[in-house]
């Protein structure tokens, strides 16, 4: 155990040295060549600012709140670089967007302070996560020290590598092939593979836009029917909304999510190659080839990381696209029973665990009528009690796919961490209680909700 | 300032001196030929000044550049940006057509341009052989070829190694009254090795070598 925590923790440490040192070497070769040198010391204060934030995680209790924050802050900066990239890729393929922007950026304190800003919000939750990562590896170690020795030492290792390779590449080699927006892509390149720590969820990127996707386009079409005041959950068949939902659903979702991070890289690769050529004063001759050459050759080495991009997204796509959005599951309900006014639900039983991630149902006969629950542990660890039905469509119920609940009426995905959330398409909750042993559910409580839910049948349900 | 100026540039060879202290300053646009026996230093002086050999020792300035201190990348690229070369052979590729040997100039250069290339080739009166192989051309039509592909870039200096060796007296008249058209057009600099006394006449300064020394310096015409 004590070596597998020493290598860990060493290359933990090689990782985001090599990271850091990467990202400066290149960003340093860019400012030497536009004679902005000094520009860098934003980006080391702000990677020192990241190390000691993140350190703080060393002496705090680090709750699965934490976890689970930092690794939503890690893809919400992944995210930021990403926009800030297309941003910055449509700006230099001639569309000015950002006029305002050129203006401030003219001003010193405001480029030092960007630099700084983008710096910790790219470093703090990656080195956050390792510093996390190492507290609990040391936890695995008798001696803790050998643990952050190990650190130390993949750091040291790396600012070795980072030193060779500035005198294997030259400074104007490396900054021939960037800008700004290959800078930023770049970044975004760095945080895509190597971006996770080992205690912390690698970025699963592909997935999780396309479940965003898949939403924004149900609440498009929704609110499309809403203008139009037309009921559509109770009015249209499932038949047809399943012909709908085709539309928000995981397929055209995993394109959109393609075409939204290729559109603006592509259009940059586009440009650069197809866009005429300058005018020159040097009207023919060698001079006018040299000039020529030097502007296609300049957009060619541009567009190099841009490819790069391009490349590393689409075997994401190819890689995550197809495992991760996998059909609905919808677990069939167990029986539970009434005692004494209160529905009692086990925590855990032989067959069965609240606690295991999964969706579980229920079903409570009363009088002629069956009342489905659902309950789930949601990924902050607490537990969610619903209705397995909501108030606007026919009470079909919820599947589960990934992190998502879907209706299997209208085959809306709503998010796992949103349930609790009362109105729309969102599961009616239920106030319960629950210890150890016991999921506790006041049976007036029940009765109380399920008038919420919308009494009409869809045609299928009716059969 | 003088556009060529060398200072006791010295070539060693083991034990054989090939250069012994050349001191010449050329001035720019100037026509100057190298004459003297074989193995006065002519050629070695000429592979010196178009950075294909570097001096044992002294000093050589051109156009401001030190170029006796200059590294192997740094002569390729003076060669590549500042002088154009004629040799007795034409060293022609043979499976190209006479316009590509041009474009392969432009090539390593920068890039090719064909119309470009088409219209050196015109120039040098070779229109209606563009696209005929070095074996289909005659030994003063591939001289031709070998002009157009050296000067395609416009160099400042054209380095010019015995060009008319091979050629008949008719053809060396033509070929010398190319270059000095071009010469009197464009205006570049023009160093040509040769110990033919008649190609020796044109230009405008000969300068007679003998073991490795610089014997007679004599101006035909101030420019």
């Amino acid at each position: 155990m004590s070596s597998f925590v020493v290598y860990e923790a060493f290359f933990a440490g090689l990782k985001e040295g090599l990271k850091a040192g990467i990202i400066w070497y290149v960003l340093a070769s860019l400012l030497h060549v536009k004679g902005m040198l000094r520009l860098q010391r934003a980006f080391i204060a702000g990677t020192l600012f990241s190390v000691i934030a993140a350190a703080s995680f060393l002496f705090l209790n680090v709750t699965p709140e934490i976890r689970e924050y930092i690794a939503n802050s890690g893809e919400m900066s992944f995210a930021l670089l990403l926009v800030a990239s297309a941003a910055a890729l449509l700006n230099s393929s001639g569309l000015r967007l950002f006029s305002l922007l050129d203006r401030v950026s003219g001003k010193a304190f405001l480029r030092n302070s960007a630099i700084f800003a983008a710096s910790a919000i790219f470093f703090v939750p990656d080195i956050s996560g390792t510093f996390i990562f190492i507290k609990d590896l040391s936890l695995l170690n008798e001696r803790a020290y050998q643990t952050y020795a190990s650190l130390a030492a993949g750091v040291s290792v790396s600012v070795l590598l980072i030193s060779a390779m500035s005198r294997l590449l030259s400074r104007g080699l490396v900054s021939s092939f960037f800008e700004l927006p290959q800078l930023l892509l770049f970044a975004s390149m760095m945080k895509l593979t190597a971006g996770g720590t080992g205690g912390i969820s690698e970025i699963s990127l592909i997935p999780a836009v396309q479940r965003g996707l898949m939403k924004l386009s149900h609440d498009i079409i929704h609110q499309t029917f809403v203008m139009l005041m037309v009921p559509d959950h109770p009015l249209l068949k499932t038949t047809t909304w399943n012909f709908i939902g085709f539309f928000f659903g995981p397929n055209i979702a995993s394109w959109e999510t393609l075409l939204l991070f290729l559109l603006c890289p592509l259009m940059f690769i586009y440009y650069s190659l197809a866009s005429p050529l300058p005018e020159t004063a040097a009207a023919a001759g060698a001079e006018r080839r040299r000039f020529v050459q030097s502007v296609l050759s300049d957009r060619r080495r541009k567009a190099v990381p841009v490819l790069l991009f391009v490349l590393l997204i689409s075997a994401s796509w190819f890689s995550q696209s197809g495992e991760k959005i996998s059909a609905v599951k919808v677990p069939k309900a167990k029986p539970v029973v009434e005692d004494r006014g209160m529905v009692l639900i086990p925590v855990t039983d032989p067959t069965m665990d609240l606690k295991d991630g999964s969706l579980h149902k229920f079903v409570l006969s009363r009088s002629d009528k069956e009342i489905r629950i659902m309950v789930i542990m949601k990924p902050d660890g607490r537990i969610s009690v619903c209705l397995d039905a909501c108030e606007i469509c026919p009470p079909d119920g919820y599947g589960l796919r990934e992190d998502h609940v879907v209706c299997l009426y209208c085959n809306t995905p709503i998010p796992v961490v949103s349930l609790g959330e009362p109105g729309g398409c969102n599961p009616i909750p239920l106030a319960f209680a629950a210890d150890d042993r016991f999921i506790r559910i006041a049976v007036d409580e029940i009765m109380k909700k399920r008038e919420l839910i919308n009494s009409s049948r869809s045609a299928e349900a009716a059969r | 300032m003088p556009f060529i100026e060398l200072k006791n540039v010295i070539k060693e060879y083991r034990n054989t001196h090939a250069l012994r202290g050349i001191d010449i300053s050329i001035e720019k646009g100037q026509w100057l030929n190298l004459v003297g026996p074989s193995g006065s230093g002519k050629s070695t002086l000429l592979n010196i000044i178009g950075c294909l050999d570097s001096p044992t020792s002294g000093g050589i300035v051109i156009d401001g550049a030190d170029i006796s201190s200059f590294s192997e990348d740094e002569m390729a690229v003076f060669r590549r940006e500042k002088t154009g070369f004629i040799f007795q052979q034409s060293h022609l590729i043979p499976y190209l057509s006479a316009v590509e040997n041009v474009m392969l100039s432009q090539y390593f250069h920068s890039m090719a341009d064909e119309k470009e290339a088409m219209e050196a080739l015109t120039r040098v009166g070779l229109g209606h052989r563009l696209h005929h192989r070095p074996s289909q051309l005659s030994g003063g039509e591939q001289q031709r070829v070998c002009i157009a592909r050296a000067l395609i870039n416009s160099p400042q200096i054209l380095l010019a190694d015995e060009p008319t060796g091979n050629l008949d007296r008719e053809n060396t008249k033509n070929i010398l009254e190319l270059v000095k058209r071009l010469h009197e057009e464009e205006h570049f600099t023009i160093i040509l090795v040769t110990h033919d006394p008649f190609v020796a006449q044109w230009g405008q300064r000969v300068l007679t070598m003998e073991d490795g020394r610089i014997k007679c310096d004599e101006f035909l015409c101030r420019l």
